[in-house]
């Protein structure tokens, strides 16, 4: 009777695992097609990718794609790339994965005939003069601003600190309950965009383009100089806290109440990225006309203001692929003008595609006169990659809760950081 | 009897384990291929400030999250091993929060005590109360919302297997006692406990390693912030093996684990010396 | 066999309802969440809902949650069958046996659950890729048991001490092994533990998304946790729409519970320890 009841057990457990296993048999036998793995971390553009991917599959029946989309791209790239698990295209990039070789070259392919010449210099690795790397739109950043109120209280972009501070303690005279200068801080990112934005955009300046990316490659900037960059960059951010033209809860607000504090007009200016033109709209319909764009300020005295004009929606192939040519199939069929359009009106930025005419965001007439009347610099992808903007805008929470001496403190304390994630990837 | 267990722990625990301790003497970024640099990792860590206070953070939330997490699950327990009519139903009720991944139920909670912008904040206001005061900005208020919303959630859990304690002591005893005429109170300290010890255990140890493995909670209410007032060790773990330091977060991760054995390891002789008894 | 001293005394009947009203607080505005209507922010929420349960369809459509519900419930299904069996096993020889092999594997297994789960990440998605685990439900249902086998191995084992050793003897002095006693005698009685494992570890496994993210990467295979993961990423900004589908995806797991707490937990009281 013993026997029994553990041959059952066993049988039970056996019959169980033959049932799981079995679909696992059966996939070898498919028909022999060409697969092709793309990995993406874009979450705004999952249902646009998967549409795109049924598309090229109709037109090209034997190529199969395997499209898988994660949240945590960024990190869970690296335990595939550990696994020898690298995908054929991907969207997650960083200079160490260039460095090591990872990327198939792509400098000779013919599409980069068809994209504006400085998307094509912003993609090219600075050790090699090659391109691993090729984006097709272009993102910019910068302070988005109530219109209405501006207007009414006749104000316009400032072309230096003191008049951005001019600006927002006009609108905290006329409007005490509402946020001249609204920041998400509990999503550090946002507050890393911040560093982005107005301490290494002062760099980008200073340095030019290519210049700039050329010293944090070399982490020649040295960001703890007394009355440089950081430290002055501190100064300013003090001062608007200390003046209350920020939100007082500017560590605890998240992201989403930056976008619904603008979109209610609660908030009078944001410092973000284009990427949020959609959402806020969808919030509030009626600031579809009302959203103004503009440059930041330089926070160290002598320069011009700026807008953030930067590569976007990269794609990269790897090294290691198996079948180039499935690979540059699908991503010629991505880029021609009618896909690319689509996907510009989705995520609402611009193309980098010449012969791409794209309705792409209310914002667009904005956009061209800041692009040509501002300095344009680009969102530095040259810091040391294990630095992220978590980590960075972190330091920013620390800096407005009062846990540094000085300005000059906190400007060491980037330093320290930025040296110590240099010195881990090198 | 163990040995199918032991395969399966073998070869989806104690091997990639191994595979992993390995990797906290290389200094590896998580991709390329390691380097082996010996004893480093650990000495750097004594050399880590922002490590070192996480241990602190996590210490002290695990100091007031263990007990607070018996205590609560304990009298919840007595409470519910009497009958009366919607007993399941409360049961059940308690437990549900358990039931919901730490994750989800930290974004709900920030939902609701979001400084001036949670549901409270607004409810709160629309009766008239202004709150002035910001819970999250300081570490230490932070981490004490942080320990209740735990205790919160987990409480129904450590009330459970207290319950299957209790249920599991024979009425005779309980019976024989009344009959000698003995009091409430006597009756908890020498027939009730005695008989909980397994379940004591069982919580004590499970409830110390839970706490001081806190994750998800922390990340949902507060991102390990104001900057890192309340970042725990397993927070920074995580930060420094996606940060491309995944040898030194391995490193950090084994010294976790010894941090965490020492109270689990008196716990331990504490109770199989009651059990003895 | 209920006697009257085991009935609540009524004073204490408003404090039970408080602790059970202070549980539900997070629920209850989940599905305040749940029922609001799209438009206007999280400021623009009210405690009387707008009822609107189309979030709820809308939701699950959206999230693809049917064939995640259907992938959730076999790997946690097979994950409770697994652990159950095996460390119920496990824990009656470390406890009925105590040689030294039995404590060292025991220390180890107790050792184990203190390790954070971090260092073998890497490692064991390596080994399942070398095994050809990835998008399977077999290697998820086995990481998941392990997972949950050392604290299942301790309950059991702590548990079965409590039982007396003379039940298991006569049944072998009648003729059973010792693993026919096991399975006839000593496992029915364990019922309160049992079930206390499957509500434990089968919440942990529903739940599972650390290892999830790695392991199941393809659309078919997705479990509940990264299908709401997902759905967090891609509606962002619609809270009534997220909170519809983490009422929906947490719904099964408390099924789960209600079912296996009224099951066992009923029969202890009565089919007592004898003497």
């Amino acid at each position: 009777m013993k026997k029994k009841t553990y041959l059952g057990k066993l049988s039970v457990l056996i019959t169980l695992l033959v049932i799981v296993l079995l679909p696992l048999g059966a996939q070898g036998a498919k028909a022999t097609q060409n697969k092709i793995s793309y990995f993406s971390g874009r979450v705004e553009t999952v249902e646009w990718d998967t549409q795109q991917v049924a598309n090229f599959e109709k037109l090209n029946p034997t190529i199969k794609v395997e499209y898988e989309f994660q949240k945590d791209a960024s990190n869970v790239i690296k335990v595939k790339l550990a696994s020898g698990q690298a995908p054929d295209i991907t969207t997650v990039v960083t200079q160490d994965f260039i460095d090591s070789g990872l990327f198939m070259d792509l400098s000779d392919q013919p599409f980069w005939n068809r994209i504006l010449p400085s998307v094509k210099d912003l993609c090219t690795d600075l050790k090699t003069g090659k391109q691993y790397k090729v984006a097709t739109n272009i993102t910019m950043g910068g302070l988005f601003y109530n219109k209405q109120i501006f207007t009414e209280l006749g104000l316009k972009d400032a072309q230096n600190w003191k008049e951005f501070v001019t600006n927002l303690e006009a609108v905290k005279k006329a409007y005490p309950n509402k946020t001249p200068l609204f920041l998400g801080g509990k999503d550090s990112w946002t507050l890393g965009h911040l560093i982005e934005f107005w301490a290494h955009g002062v760099a980008k300046q200073q340095l030019g383009i290519p210049g700039s990316r050329q010293a944090f490659l070399d982490n020649a900037v040295r960001w703890d100089e007394p009355n440089g960059i950081m430290e002055n960059f501190a100064k300013a951010l003090l001062e608007l806290r200390d003046k209350h033209l920020i939100n007082a809860d500017a560590i605890t607000a998240t992201y989403d109440n930056q976008k619904e504090a603008f979109a209610s007009g609660e908030a009078v200016m944001i410092n973000q990225g284009m990427w949020v033109v959609g959402d806020i709209i969808k919030l509030n319909p009626n600031m579809e006309t009302n959203i103004g764009f503009g440059p930041f300020p330089s926070v160290v005295a002598g320069l011009k203001p700026m807008v953030l004009s930067s590569e976007d929606s990269v794609y990269v192939v790897s090294a290691t692929t198996k079948d180039a040519d499935a690979v540059l199939t699908f991503l010629n069929y991505l880029f021609q003008p009618e896909v690319q359009k689509s996907f510009s009106e989705t995520r609402g930025i611009p193309s980098a595609f010449v012969d791409v005419d794209a309705n792409w965001s209310p914002i667009k007439d904005d956009a061209t006169r800041l692009v040509n009347s501002y300095v344009n610099i680009n969102f530095s992808t040259e810091a040391p990659s294990g630095l992220s903007v978590d980590d960075t805008g972190r330091l920013i929470q620390k800096l407005l809760h009062g846990d540094y001496a000085s300005p000059l403190q906190f400007a060491q304390e980037y330093q320290k950081i930025w040296d110590s994630a240099y010195a881990t990837s090198n | 009897m163990a040995v199918p267990a032991l395969v399966l722990f073998s070869l989806f625990f104690l091997y990639p384990l191994s595979r992993g301790v390995w990797t906290s003497f290389t200094a590896w970024d998580g991709f390329s291929t390691p380097k082996f640099i010996g004893l480093a990792n650990y000495k750097a860590f004594f050399q880590d400030s922002r490590a070192l206070r996480d241990i602190q953070n996590t210490v002290l939330f695990a100091l007031g999250s263990a007990p607070l997490l018996n205590i609560a699950g304990l009298l919840l327990a007595l409470l519910l091993n009497r009958t009366f009519k919607a007993r399941a139903t409360v049961r059940s009720l308690l437990y549900l929060p358990a039931v919901i991944s730490p994750m989800i139920m930290g974004s709900i909670w920030y939902l609701l005590l979001q400084p001036r912008r949670g549901l409270l904040a607004i409810l709160l206001q629309q009766i008239g109360y202004e709150a002035t005061s910001n819970w999250m900005l300081s570490g230490s208020s932070a981490m004490l919302v942080i320990v209740l919303v735990n205790v919160w959630q987990y409480a129904g859990m450590t009330m459970i297997i207290y319950l299957a304690g209790l249920q599991a002591i024979p009425i005779e005893h309980f019976e024989a006692a009344e009959l000698e005429g003995a009091s409430r109170g006597n009756i908890f300290r020498f027939i009730v406990l005695p008989q909980l010890t397994p379940a004591l255990k069982i919580n004590v140890i499970t409830n110390i390693i839970g706490s001081l493995a806190v994750f998800d909670a922390i990340l949902a209410l507060t991102d390990g912030g104001p900057g890192y007032d309340t970042e725990s060790l397993s927070i920074y773990i995580m930060r420094m093996s996606y940060g491309n330091k995944t040898g030194y977060s391995t490193a950090v991760a084994l010294i976790l684990f010894f941090i965490i054995l020492i109270p689990v390891l008196f716990s331990l002789k504490f109770f199989n010396a009651k059990e003895k008894t | 066999m209920m006697k009257k001293r085991d009935a609540l005394d009524y004073p204490l009947y408003p404090v039970v309802l408080i602790i059970a009203l202070l549980a539900l607080i997070p629920f209850f505005f989940l599905l305040i969440l749940a029922l609001k209507s799209p438009e206007g922010g999280l400021s623009s929420i009210r405690l009387i809902p707008d009822f609107t349960w189309s979030n709820f369809p809308s939701a699950w459509k959206a999230g693809s949650l049917g064939k995640a519900m259907v992938n959730s419930t076999i790997m946690t299904g097979g994950g409770i069958v697994v652990l159950i069996s095996l460390s119920s096993m496990a824990g009656y020889t470390i406890a009925r046996f105590p040689s030294a092999l039995n404590k060292t594997i025991f220390a180890i297994l107790l050792a184990c659950m203190m390790i954070p789960g971090i260092i073998i990440t890497v490692p064991l998605y390596t080994l399942l890729i070398t095994l050809r685990g990835i998008n399977t439900y077999w290697a998820m249902i086995f990481v998941m048991a392990t997972n949950a086998l050392p604290f299942s191995v301790f309950l059991y084992s702590a548990f079965i001490r409590s039982i007396p050793i003379s039940l298991e003897e006569s049944a072998i002095i009648d003729g059973c092994s010792w693993f026919g006693a096991f399975w006839k005698i000593t496992m029915p009685l364990l019922g309160p533990v049992t079930s206390s494992v499957v509500i434990l570890q089968g919440v942990g496994m529903w739940n599972n998304y650390a290892q999830a993210v790695f392991f199941l990467q393809d659309k078919a295979h997705r479990n509940i946790p990264l299908a709401i993961s997902l759905f967090f990423q891609q509606y962002g900004a619609n809270w009534p729409l997220m909170a519809a589908a983490a009422t929906l995806g947490l719904l099964p797991a408390v099924l789960m519970f209600l079912f296996f707490q009224k099951f066992f937990i009923s029969g202890i009281t009565t089919g007592s320890i004898k003497g």
